[in-house]
């Protein structure tokens, strides 16, 4: 909905936006909706000098349809498939998190969810020698973990110090923090500034629900709409630079017997094209482990229940096994 | 410059008129300026130009940031963080076995909640740490002051004093078998009423309180620099009665939990938090859990629950971000907070290594 200005397009002069202003058309919308006869016989303008400049503004904004084979063939030589550094959860993924969507890692606290995300920045960072975004809202990224990581990766030291160079790792604690810094990456990413952010692949963001929760409830409804501008800029950042972006979420209930469900709703479920639950094997806390089962809940790709098994320690794998798809969430 | 008009920090109402008149980014109401966007929204022209401020706020915010200008460095490498992290300090627990569990300690810059059902020692652990934190640099402490937060009634200062006069003997004790002159400078001025002067005591009674509380600590801790701990006794006492509306208590809940990262992560203090527990019946028994729902446990970073096990109370690592579950036992003395026998006669275990400040301790702790 753009207003209406002078030299917004060849023709369009000031003293006819004063008359089209005076008439009630403000913006580019209602100029191309309105009946063109109309509209010359109340603001006394010519007719064709009308058309002309419609044509050219339908033209400047309205969106162009593209063919599938097209959209193949584009999709072919810009998506690349990121290894998580888990080869069972990669073949849950198959083969790994694409560019150009949005993934969702969700489970129960102490899941998982944020030792799985350490574990993908460091598999992008070591073994593709990508840059990796860590935007953290919940002041659970521990370098010391990370580096962990990266030593039972490899034993070679510079490498590794290398590899958490790659990782840039932003604080981000309310939802005016995550879109100002989504906003920079867009800005550094279509100038191209040469700085030590070198080709960057992946985002992370853990996590958007505790960004979010905060605005939601209540009897406010902002919260909604900031939920879904978030949801627009990580889409549109996902496919417009070619990047993987992962988040992490809650689970819920219902009431407190409840089956666990995701949290922040229907509208976000729309968001990310791959979710995967998290869940831990034991339920107690009487035996420690670190065994963690991964269930696919939606892809566009793989049918829904199939789950794999992590463990979280290192990063090591056992095979993978497909359980019987149970019910999808 | 191009941040979308959406995406700014204005009011729900001015965003929907400014939607509705068709400004789109920030530039474009930058450039309109206050007498034209009040007239073309309608609002006066005090508010356009708050509006205006806001959005200047912003977009500054935004170009110093990208030019690499000064700010609230909240934006690093991994590597810059790595160092940081080993650097900072732990606030010991005097018990090793849940020291050792912990990774040295209670973490600074993030926020550590302890739950258990009444009476095994939540309040005793956050008592212990509030005096814990004020050990000097020179004994393997952070030398810092403590914020306590009590919205159940339960901080009794004649435990404390008992607690700081156990650790002060401690102390002494380390002193005199190391025989060094600093750690002797040290201990002038850690005394009984240095630690006790050095607590900060708010009494909150209900969640307004509460909430006020914290949204006002920021500026008390800038003026009290020093202080590395904030302890809430009893973060759940408030909530879990008169609240008809549960999504307000979750929105409430959630935003507090924000506010506590925030100050655990700008003042590099380490947020202690104490929960209760619930009973959820299941399909043929009831577990306990802990209480305030399923989305707080997502607030904080590490989790500790503390429960019993016949007579022996134990304490288990629930959920950390570099550390493996476990469980250990404890034991509250006359002394506070200590490890039930004493511990294997290594001097410094692995965990104390990593922090270059600490002096190997070639003294465990005497079992009374």
């Amino acid at each position: 909905m753009v207003v209406l200005r002078a030299g917004l397009c060849p023709g369009l002069t000031e003293d006819m936006i004063q008359l089209l202003r005076a008439n009630g058309i403000r913006t580019v919308v209602d100029f191309v909706s309105s009946d063109l006869e109309d509209v010359a016989r109340k603001c006394s303008l010519s007719y064709k000098a009308l058309v002309a400049v419609r044509r050219v503004l339908l033209a400047q904004f309205s969106a162009f349809p593209t063919n599938g084979a097209d959209l193949y063939e584009e999709l072919k030589s810009s998506t690349a498939i990121l290894p998580t550094g888990s080869p069972s959860l990669d073949q849950l993924l198959d083969s790994g998190l694409y560019t150009g969507e949005v993934t969702e890692l969700m489970g129960a606290p102490g899941s998982g969810k944020t030792q799985v995300c350490l574990g993908i920045a460091a598999s992008v960072s070591l073994g593709l020698k990508q840059h990796v975004l860590f935007l953290d809202s919940t002041g659970g990224f521990t370098a010391s973990r990370l580096y962990q990581m990266l030593q039972a990766r490899t034993e070679d030291e510079e490498e590794q110090l290398e590899a958490l160079q790659r990782i840039q790792v932003v604080r981000v604690f309310n939802i005016y923090e995550v879109l100002r810094a989504l906003q920079e990456l867009r800005d550094r990413l279509s100038q191209q500034v040469v700085s030590s952010m070198g080709p960057l692949k992946m985002v992370l963001l853990d996590s958007v629900s505790a960004v979010i929760y905060p605005l939601l409830g209540g009897r406010q409804s902002e919260g909604l709409a900031l939920m879904m501008q978030l949801s627009r800029e990580l889409k549109t950042l996902a496919r417009e630079f070619s990047l993987a972006v992962v988040v992490t979420n809650q689970v819920t209930r219902d009431s407190s017997s409840g089956p666990l469900k995701p949290a922040l709703g229907r509208s976000w479920s729309f968001v990310p094209s791959t979710r995967v639950l998290l869940e831990s094997k034991e339920a107690t806390w009487d035996k420690a482990t670190t065994q963690r089962a991964a269930t696919l809940a939606k892809s566009p790709r793989q049918p829904t229940g199939i789950q794999a098994e992590l463990d979280i320690a290192n990063g090591d794998v056992l095979e993978p096994s497909l359980v019987t798809p149970t019910q999808g969430l | 410059m191009q941040r979308e008009v959406g995406t700014l920090p204005l009011a729900p109402a001015l965003r929907a008129r400014l939607a509705a008149a068709g400004f789109q980014t920030a530039q474009e109401l930058l450039d309109t300026g206050p007498c034209g966007l009040s007239k073309e929204i309608g609002i006066s022209r005090e508010e356009a130009l708050e509006a205006l401020q806001v959005v200047r706020q912003e977009c500054h915010g935004d170009a110093a940031r990208t030019a690499g200008g000064p700010g609230p460095t909240r934006n690093c490498t991994a590597l810059e963080l790595l160092e940081e992290e080993q650097t900072q300090g732990f606030i010991i627990t005097f018990c090793s076995a849940l020291d050792n569990i912990l990774g040295g300690g209670v973490q600074l810059t993030k926020i550590t909640e302890i739950c258990g059902a009444p009476g095994v020692g939540k309040t005793q652990l956050c008592m212990q740490l509030a005096v814990d934190v004020q050990i000097p640099e020179c004994f393997g402490g952070v030398a810092g002051e403590a914020v306590f937060i009590d919205t159940e009634g339960s901080f009794m200062v004649d435990r404390v004093v008992d607690i700081a006069a156990a650790c002060v003997q401690h102390c002494h004790l380390i002193a005199e078998a190391q025989q060094e002159e600093d750690l002797r400078k040290a201990l002038e001025t850690f005394s009984l009423e240095n630690i006790l002067s050095h607590i900060y005591y708010f009494r909150c009674r209900d969640y307004t309180e509460l909430l006020a509380q914290v949204y006002l600590l920021p500026e008390f801790l800038s003026e009290h620099s020093k202080v590395r701990l904030v302890v809430i006794d009893g973060i759940a006492f408030p909530f879990r009665h008169d609240f008809e509306d549960l999504s307000l208590r979750t929105r409430l809940l959630n935003g507090l939990a924000q506010q506590l990262i925030i100050i655990a992560n700008d003042h590099k203090a380490a947020v202690v938090l104490t929960n209760q527990m619930t009973t959820r019946l299941g399909q043929s028994q009831s577990t306990l859990v802990p209480a305030l729902g399923e989305s707080w446990g997502h607030a904080a970073t590490v989790r500790l629950i503390f429960h019993w096990d016949n007579s022996q109370r134990l304490a288990t690592l629930y959920k950390s971000p570099s550390q493996k579950e476990s469980t250990i036992a404890y034991h509250i003395t006359s002394h506070g907070f200590r490890d039930v026998q004493p511990p294997a006669a290594t001097p410094s275990s692995g965990g104390t290594e990593l922090n270059p400040r600490k002096r190997p301790r070639t003294e465990e702790e005497k079992q009374h």
